[in-house]
C-alpha cells in the first residue's frame, strides 16, 4: 500500500522538490569574509538571480537557506542559533568557508572548530573564501540533494512518512565528528606543538641563530627637545630605552603615567594629539626574563610634528593596577578595558570597567602566555556552551543611560545595515536616538593570540584578514613593522609593487563602500556598477597574485614573485576607463539632491573630537584634518609619488562620501605612476637572513635553496626587540606593534587598527538622529567587522 | 442604407440585465467556496513547527528587553495624515483648475471658501506644533 502511495507521489514530490531547489532564498547572514564573495555572487558578473536565489532576506521568517558565510565566534554562536531556529521550516544550512566548515585557520580560543557542532550542516563550501563560482556550486550542489534526497508530499498532506527540508541533526566531537587537526584516524597520539607552537622543541635551531642586532634609530632634534623636558619635568619617573628600533621610547613609573601622558599632549614641546594605540605585554614568558611581569605600552602620535613616541609602564605582577588615561584622553576607554580582560591588568578609575570583546561570563585572559590559544586545546563547543554564552541584556550594555530613552532597541548583530556582526544597543524616544550602547567582540578571531605562535612568514596570511576588503593593504602594514624592527631594505621594484597593489586594494575598498553607502541609502543601482568596477580591480589583483581577497601577496622583504607577464596592459585599461566609470558616479549620485538631503549635515563630529578620539582615515580627513601617513609620515615607496590629501571641513556623512570619491580619483594617480615608472630588479630582498630567496635562485643554486628551505619550515629569527609601524590603509591608519624576544614568532603581536578607535567615538556622532539618519551614519563610516575586533 | 442594428440585451437567467437573486446567491456561493478552499489548503498545506524559540520576537538574533506594549511618540503618523489630506486638497484643486473656464466667479468664490477653510486648518495644526518633528511632547 505505501509502495502504490509512493509511486502515487513521486510525481507531485517532482513538483514540490522542483519548485523548492530553484527558488531557495537565502538568508542575509554573514559573519566575515566568505559573506564579501557570497555578496559578490548577488552581483554583477556572476548573478545568483539564475539559479533562483537572488533573494537574499533580512528576516529569518521569510528565508530558507542559511549559508554561514565566515567563521563562527562563540559570542556569535548562540545568535546564530536562535535565528536559525527562527528560520521557517522546510530549512537547510549551507556551510560556507573553511573557519565555517572546520574553524579553517583560525584554531583560536574565541572561534567555533565547525558551524556543524552547533547547526545542522547540509552542504560545506571549501574555500578561504570560496569564489562566487564556489557559491554557485555549493547552491547547486544543494538544489541537487534537495531533489534527489526529499519526499515533501506525505509531510505537506500530513501523512506519516516521506521527508523534506535538511538534515536535523548536529555533530558531536568525538562521535559524528573531529576536532583533530591532523584528521581524522590519529587519535591514540597526542598532538604536540608545530615548530612554532608552546611549549618549545628545545635544541631548536632558531635557538644557535645568530642574528644582528634590531634597527636603532637616533633622535632628530625634535625628538631631544622632547626628551629633555621630559627629563627635566618628570626627572627618574621617565627614563629613555637606549635600544629603540623604530620611535622613542620612554619607560614611566606606572603612578605618573596619567600625568606623562597628559604632559605630552598639553604641555611637551612637540605635542602629541592622539594617542595612537594602548596595550599591555605578558613578560612571564620571554627568553630573557626582564624583572617585572607585563608591560603596559602607550603608543602616542603628533601630528602638528609628525612623529610618534612610545611609553612603557613597568609592572611588577600581571593583575597590577595602573591610573587611567581616560582622563586625558577619552579613547583609552577601549583600549583599557581590551588590555584589561586580555592580560588581567587594572586600571583605576575607568568609568566602565567591564569586558570588551568576550563574554561577560568568559573565563580567564586570552593574551597571558599561560592561556591556551588553540580551540582545539580547549573543550569542543556544544549547543549548552550557547545557552552559556548568551549575549548580555541590552540594559546591561548601556548601564545607567539605558533609561535615557522610552525602550531599548537591539541594532545587530545581524542587521543588513550594521556591515558586519556588531550589536548596538539604542535607547530610543520615537524615532530619536537618546543613548548609544555598542557590544563588539562577536567578530573576535583571537589574531594576536594566533600572531604569537606562527612564524613571522607564516602570520602574513592572517594579516589579510585583518580587514577583509583591503588583502594586501594589511600584508603592508605588518611587513613593514617586521622591515622596520630587522632593518631590512625593500628592493625598489617590490616598493613600487606594493605601493600599486595597495592602492588598487584602495580602490576595490572604496567602490565597495560607494556601492554599499547608497544601497544603504535606498539606492538599488550604484552597488551593481560599484562591483562591476571593483571585478575589473579584482581581475588585476588575481592576475598578478592569484588571489582575489586574500592574496597573501607580501614577503618580509618583498613579494612573493615577480609581476607577470600582461599586468601592465591590464593596469593601463582600468586606468584609461576608470575617470569615466568615475564620472557616471558622480553625474548620477553625488548632486543628487536625495543622497544631499539624506546626508548634509548628517552625523557631523568636529575636528578636534576626531583628534582626541584616535579617528583616521577618510573619516579624519572629512572633518578637515590634512593627515594622510602616505604624506605626513611617508612608508615604502610612497615619497616618490605625486598625490593629493583629499579633505573635506563638515565632518558628515557627505563629506565623508566627498572624501573617499576624491580618494578613488588619486589612488588611480599613484596607480598610473607606478605602472609607468615600475623599476626593474629583484622583488625579493637580497638579505637572505630573513628574506626568502627568490623563487628562480632556489631552483638553481644549493645556497639560495637552502635559505629557502630554512626560512619557509622553522621561519627566520629576527632580533629582540620592538617595531610599530602604521600604514594609510583604506580604512584609516592601521599599525602592528610587533615584539620580538628573539625567537622564530613574534612574542607579542599587536594590531592597531582604524575601526577600533573610529567606531568607539560612534555616540558622539549617533546620538540625538534618527534611526534613518544612523543608518546613514553607519554607511559612510565605512568599517569593517574584523577591524574592530580582529 | 442599412438599418443600424438597437443593442439587444441577451435575456436569461444570469443577465447582467436583469438583475435578479439568483446570480447575487451563485456570486457569493463561488466567493465563500473559494475562500474556503484557499484557507483551508494554507492552513492544511503549512506544516506549523512551533518552538519557542520561533515563536519569539526577532530582534536581530538578541532577546528583547523589556514589553513591546507602551506609548511611544510617532510623529511620522501625523505627518502622514497632514500629507494626507493635503494630497486630497490637490486632488480638488488640479481638478477646479481644468474646470476654470466654466466655473467662472461663483466658481472661484465656493474654492476660495475651501482653500481658506483648510488654510485655517493648516494655520490651527502648525500653530500647535503639528509640523514640528517633536518626540518629546507626542505623548
Amino acid at each position: 500500500m505505501s509502495g502504490t502511495l509512493d509511486t502515487l507521489f513521486s510525481p507531485t514530490d517532482a513538483v514540490i522538490n522542483w519548485a523548492r531547489s530553484n527558488s531557495l532564498w537565502p538568508f542575509f547572514f554573514g559573519l566575515s569574509c566568505c559573506f564579501v564573495e557570497e555578496a559578490t555572487a548577488w552581483g554583477p558578473r556572476y548573478d545568483i538571480a539564475r539559479f533562483g536565489s537572488e533573494v537574499f532576506r533580512g528576516s529569518p521568517r521569510q528565508a530558507d537557506v542559511l549559508i554561514v558565510s565566515g567563521t563562527m565566534f562563540k559570542k556569535i554562536a548562540p545568535v546564530a542559533l536562535r535565528l536559525y531556529e527562527q528560520m521557517s521550516d522546510p530549512k537547510w544550512v549551507v556551510s560556507m568557508g573553511s573557519c565555517s566548515n572546520s574553524g579553517g585557520m583560525y584554531d583560536v580560543y574565541s572561534v567555533v572548530q565547525g558551524t556543524d557542532q552547533i547547526l545542522p550542516v547540509d552542504v560545506y563550501i571549501p574555500g578561504c573564501p570560496p569564489r562566487p563560482e564556489a557559491v554557485f556550486d555549493g547552491l547547486l550542489l544543494l538544489q541537487k540533494k534537495i531533489r534527489a534526497g526529499e519526499k515533501p508530499t506525505r509531510p505537506v498532506l500530513h501523512l506519516p512518512g516521506g521527508c523534506e527540508g535538511g538534515r536535523a541533526d548536529h555533530l558531536l566531537d568525538g562521535v559524528s565528528k573531529s576536532r583533530d587537526t591532523r584528521g581524522p584516524g590519529y587519535a591514540g597520539i597526542p598532538i604536540r606543538g608545530t615548530a612554532a607552537t608552546e611549549p618549545r622543541f628545545w635544541g631548536s635551531r632558531t635557538e644557535v641563530m645568530w642574528t644582528p642586532p634590531a634597527a636603532r634609530i637616533s633622535l632628530r632634534p625634535d625628538q631631544q627637545a622632547v626628551a629633555a623636558d621630559l627629563a627635566a619635568a618628570f626627572g627618574d619617573a621617565v627614563a629613555p630605552a637606549p635600544d629603540a628600533a623604530d620611535m622613542p621610547t620612554y619607560a614611566v613609573d606606572p603612578e605618573r603615567i596619567a600625568d606623562v601622558l597628559a604632559h605630552l599632549k598639553h604641555a611637551a614641546p612637540t605635542r602629541f594629539e592622539r594617542l595612537e594605540d594602548l596595550t599591555a605585554i605578558d613578560e612571564t614568558a620571554r627568553r630573557n626574563r626582564p624583572d617585572h611581569d607585563a608591560t603596559a605600552v602607550y603608543t602616542l602620535t603628533s601630528l602638528s610634528t609628525p612623529g610618534m613616541v612610545r611609553l612603557t609602564c613597568p609592572l611588577p605582577d600581571r593583575d597590577a593596577a595602573l591610573p587611567t588615561a581616560t582622563g586625558v584622553w577619552p579613547s583609552a576607554g577601549w583600549y583599557e578595558r581590551e588590555a584589561a580582560e586580555m592580560f588581567g591588568i587594572r586600571f583605576t578609575g575607568h568609568p566602565d570597567p567591564r569586558r570588551l570583546l568576550t563574554h561577560r561570563d568568559w573565563p580567564g585572559h586570552p593574551l597571558r602566555k599561560d592561556y591556551e590559544g588553540r580551540a582545539t586545546g580547549m573543550a569542543p563547543f556544544t549547543r549548552e556552551d550557547c545557552a552559556r554564552l548568551e549575549p548580555v541584556d541590552a540594559r546591561e550594555i548601556l548601564g545607567p543611560r539605558a533609561d535615557a530613552g522610552d525602550y531599548l532597541l537591539n541594532f545587530g548583530p545581524h542587521h543588513y545595515a550594521t556591515h558586519g556582526i556588531f550589536r548596538y544597543v539604542l535607547a530610543m524616544r520615537g524615532e530619536r536616538i537618546r543613548a548609544l550602547g555598542m557590544d563588539i567582540g562577536y567578530h573576535h578571531r583571537g589574531v594576536e593570540k594566533i600572531g604569537e605562535r606562527q612564524t613571522w612568514h607564516q602570520f602574513i596570511p592572517y594579516t589579510d584578514r585583518v580587514d577583509y576588503l583591503s588583502g594586501i593593504a594589511n600584508n603592508l602594514s605588518y611587513v613593514t613593522a617586521v622591515e622596520t624592527l630587522a632593518g631590512i631594505a625593500v628592493p625598489p621594484r617590490a616598493a613600487y609593487a606594493r605601493v600599486m597593489l595597495s592602492e588598487l586594494f584602495r580602490l576595490s575598498n572604496h567602490l565597495m563602500f560607494f556601492g554599499t553607502f547608497l544601497q544603504d541609502l535606498g539606492m538599488m543601482s550604484p552597488i551593481f556598477y560599484a562591483l562591476r568596477e571593483r571585478e575589473m580591480v579584482l581581475d588585476i589583483i588575481e592576475t598578478i597574485t592569484g588571489g582575489r581577497l586574500h592574496p597573501s601577496w607580501l614577503r618580509i622583504g618583498g613579494m612573493a614573485a615577480d609581476l607577470p607577464e600582461g599586468w601592465k596592459d591590464m593596469v593601463d585599461a582600468f586606468v584609461r576607463i576608470f575617470p569615466v566609470r568615475l564620472r557616471e558616479y558622480h553625474a548620477g549620485v553625488t548632486k543628487n539632491p536625495i543622497v544631499r538631503a539624506r546626508c548634509r549635515g548628517v552625523g557631523a563630529i568636529s575636528a578636534a573630537e576626531a583628534v582626541d578620539w584616535g579617528i583616521t582615515g577618510p573619516n579624519l580627513r572629512a572633518t578637515g584634518v590634512a593627515w594622510d601617513r602616505r604624506k605626513t609620515m611617508p612608508y615604502g615607496a610612497y615619497g616618490d609619488f605625486d598625490f593629493d590629501v583629499p579633505t573635506r571641513t563638515a565632518g558628515d556623512c557627505y563629506a565623508r562620501y566627498l572624501v573617499r570619491m576624491d580618494e578613488m580619483e588619486q589612488s588611480l594617480r599613484i596607480v598610473e605612476q607606478a605602472a609607468n615608472r615600475m623599476p626593474g630588479g629583484r622583488h625579493l630582498s637580497e638579505d637572505a637572513r630573513y628574506s626568502l630567496p627568490q623563487k628562480a635562485d632556489s631552483l638553481k643554486d644549493i645556497e639560495s635553496l637552502i635559505h629557502h628551505f630554512v626560512n619557509v619550515t622553522r621561519g627566520p629569527r629576527l632580533p629582540p626587540g620592538q617595531a610599530y609601524a602604521a600604514t594609510e590603509a583604506p580604512r584609516g591608519e592601521q599599525g602592528y606593534h610587533v615584539v620580538s624576544d628573539g625567537g622564530a614568532s613574534a612574542y607579542r603581536m599587536r594590531i592597531r587598527t582604524p575601526g577600533f578607535a573610529n567606531i568607539q567615538a560612534m555616540p558622539l556622532l549617533a546620538e540625538g538622529l534618527r534611526v534613518a539618519d544612523f543608518v546613514a551614519v553607519l554607511a559612510s563610516y565605512d568599517y569593517i567587522l574584523p577591524d574592530i575586533d580582529r | 442604407m442599412p438599418q443600424a442594428t438597437l443593442f439587444a440585451p441577451v435575456a436569461g437567467p444570469f443577465s447582467p440585465w436583469e438583475p435578479g437573486a439568483l446570480p447575487l446567491v451563485v456570486f457569493f456561493a463561488i466567493v465563500v467556496g473559494l475562500l474556503a478552499v484557499i484557507l483551508f489548503l494554507s492552513g492544511f498545506l503549512v506544516r506549523r513547527r512551533p518552538t519557542p524559540e520561533k515563536q519569539r520576537p526577532y530582534e536581530c538574533g538578541i532577546l528583547p528587553t523589556g514589553d513591546a506594549r507602551f506609548r511611544y511618540p510617532v510623529p511620522f503618523f501625523l505627518m502622514a495624515v497632514f500629507f494626507l489630506l493635503f494630497d486630497v486638497e490637490t486632488a480638488y484643486l488640479i481638478a477646479y483648475a481644468a474646470a476654470w473656464p466654466e466655473l467662472a466667479l461663483p466658481g472661484y468664490l465656493r474654492m476660495a471658501v475651501f482653500i481658506l477653510v483648510l488654510g485655517f486648518g493648516l494655520a490651527y495644526a502648525w500653530a500647535k506644533g503639528g509640523l514640528d518633528w517633536t518626540e518629546e511632547e507626542g505623548l
